[in-house]
């Protein structure tokens, strides 16, 4: 598999020397800050030659899609995202109440804290890699601390109990949803249960999926296929902004944060060719890659102040029709039987659940061994199941 | 951040062996009461490292945990002890300071009671 270096960009080729520079930086908040000199492209071109990077880039390493498309966006849109985030999931809170009395349960990317302490019989640890998200669940008297999904700062068999509710459709590559499972499963106990919810390309209301707008070339390291690493031409597609409707942020699971559409931008839809195990949609395409918008009405961009900074970014774009900052959020949304794909390799965890509910894939998983650094005291007692 | 998060967190940098426990650097602790279960301190007591949570304990200023952690029953059967690690665990936050990698040396800081600890892109 080849791999191609962090060192591009999502905008267009006017401005790929400056962000080569501006990646160098550490500092994940600066990249809302690029000056790029047009209109944001997705970046076709891979950088020729640069194959000694492709055991260097951690998993562990954030990608800048997610930098730009999913971390900037959610400390912006914070405090408006979590005050349409308050409908609670009945598989959740189901899931939740089914654990045992004085149990620890961890959520791993739990946002606003919508689920921390929804049983109250239990103690929860939250974490998410958004400190603005963080300070709201803080404020409301949570326990949390901020920390990547895809690396948790936690011991290993600790926890009781694991959930990922709406987390893992937001990291770009395979690797980084396998890891992100693996760590959920080893920060619980032996026997202990994990909830993974994701959003599923199967969307209830399919009218909905054909209006979000698909990424139609990948550039992330894995999505380079076997083979030669390959130089696109200038073919770059433009996300121009796409009008609107309504905001519909309220109401229950299924309606959080997805945008009505009126009119979907004909972006040249191709099917990416070099992915391995591209699963078929129902519509037939192999999209699942996409951005999904978020209106920031202008009072909320204006008191959180990060807008001025991407809307000259060309992160974010004004709708003044709307009155709103729009945003794009990243999303890789999943497929029948994917979630089940990524766990099967794992061999300390067993499914023991798994269905679809509302536009969203579900797994519940089991802890079956003990996690071990090095396989001597390997755990030899028979599976749970 | 309350000391049961403290036994739980640990240095996740690349080539770290052992991060924990995680050095605390205290410049603010509070005080938040907060109503005593049952079953969640018998659930937590045997998963807790009494020595990391003892000398963290002590440097958030509160000295009544006893060195070596008691056997199990004694929640059942000592209230005075009971309150003891109660209050330890989940009273006592560290508001303002830092959480030092045994190994590096690296700090993460804990500001508002919110650790952080994502980490730099050398470092995973």
């Amino acid at each position: 598999m080849h791999s191609i270096p962090c060192n591009f960009s999502v905008f267009g080729y006017p401005v790929i020397s400056s962000s080569m520079k501006e990646i160098k930086v550490k500092d994940a908040s600066t990249l809302c800050t690029l000056l790029p000199d047009g209109e944001p492209h997705i970046q076709q071109s891979v950088f020729v030659g640069e194959e000694q990077r492709s055991s260097s880039i951690s998993v562990k390493s954030t990608p800048e899609l997610e930098k730009k498309y999913v971390h900037c966006v959610y400390d912006a849109i914070a405090p408006h995202f979590s005050s349409t985030r308050f409908a609670k999931w009945p598989k959740v809170s189901a899931f939740l109440e089914s654990l045992p009395t004085g149990s620890l349960i961890l959520d791993a990317g739990c946002g606003n804290g919508k689920y921390l302490g929804l049983n109250s019989s239990c103690y929860f640890i939250g974490c998410d890699i958004s400190a603005p998200l963080i300070k709201i669940c803080a404020d409301k008297g949570h326990e949390v601390l901020v920390a990547d999904a895809v690396n948790l700062p936690y011991r290993t068999n600790f926890g009781d109990a694991a959930i990922s509710i709406a987390v893992l459709h937001h990291l770009s590559t395979e690797n980084r949803r396998k890891k992100a499972i693996e760590e959920l499963v080893r920060v619980i106990k032996k026997g202990g249960l994990v909830l993974i919810t994701v959003w599923a390309v199967e969307q209830e209301d399919k009218s909905l999926l054909t209006k979000w707008t698909p990424l139609t070339e990948k550039y992330v390291e894995e999505w380079i296929g076997p083979g030669s690493p390959r130089v696109r031409g200038p073919s770059a597609f433009t996300l121009e902004s796409i009008p609107e409707t309504e905001e519909n942020g309220l109401g229950g699971h299924t309606k959080d944060s997805r945008e009505n559409t009126e009119n979907m931008h004909q972006s040249m839809c191709l099917t990416p060719e070099n992915k391995d195990d591209s699963l078929v949609s129902k519509d037939g395409s192999n999209q699942q890659e996409y951005f999904v918008p978020w209106h920031l009405p202008y009072h909320r961009a204006e008191v959180s102040g990060a807008s001025a900074g991407a809307l000259a970014n060309g992160l974010a774009k004004k709708d003044d029709k709307k009155g709103a900052v729009v945003y794009n959020r990243y999303y890789h949304v999943f497929g029948e039987g994917e979630l089940e794909r990524l766990v099967s390799g794992m061999d300390n965890a067993v499914i023991i659940d798994k269905f679809y509910d509302k536009s969203n894939w579900c797994i519940i998983l089991e802890k079956t061994l003990l996690g071990l650094k090095h396989l001597q005291d390997k755990d030899t007692s028979p599976s749970l199941i | 951040m309350r000391l049961l998060t403290h036994n739980i967190l640990s240095s996740n940098i690349k080539g770290v062996t052992n991060g924990f426990p995680l050095g605390i650097e205290v410049e603010k602790v509070v005080e938040k009461q907060v109503e005593i279960n049952h079953d969640f301190l018998r659930n937590i007591f045997p998963k807790i490292d009494w020595k990391a949570f003892s000398d963290a304990s002590k440097i958030m200023g509160y000295v009544e945990l006893p060195e070596e952690a008691p056997e199990p029953s004694v929640l059942d059967s000592d209230l005075d002890f009971l309150r003891k690690f109660h209050h330890a665990l989940l009273e006592l936050h560290l508001e303002e300071g830092a959480l030092v990698c045994p190994q590096t040396g690296r700090k993460f800081p804990v500001n508002k009671g919110i650790p952080n600890m994502l980490l730099h892109e050398d470092e995973v």
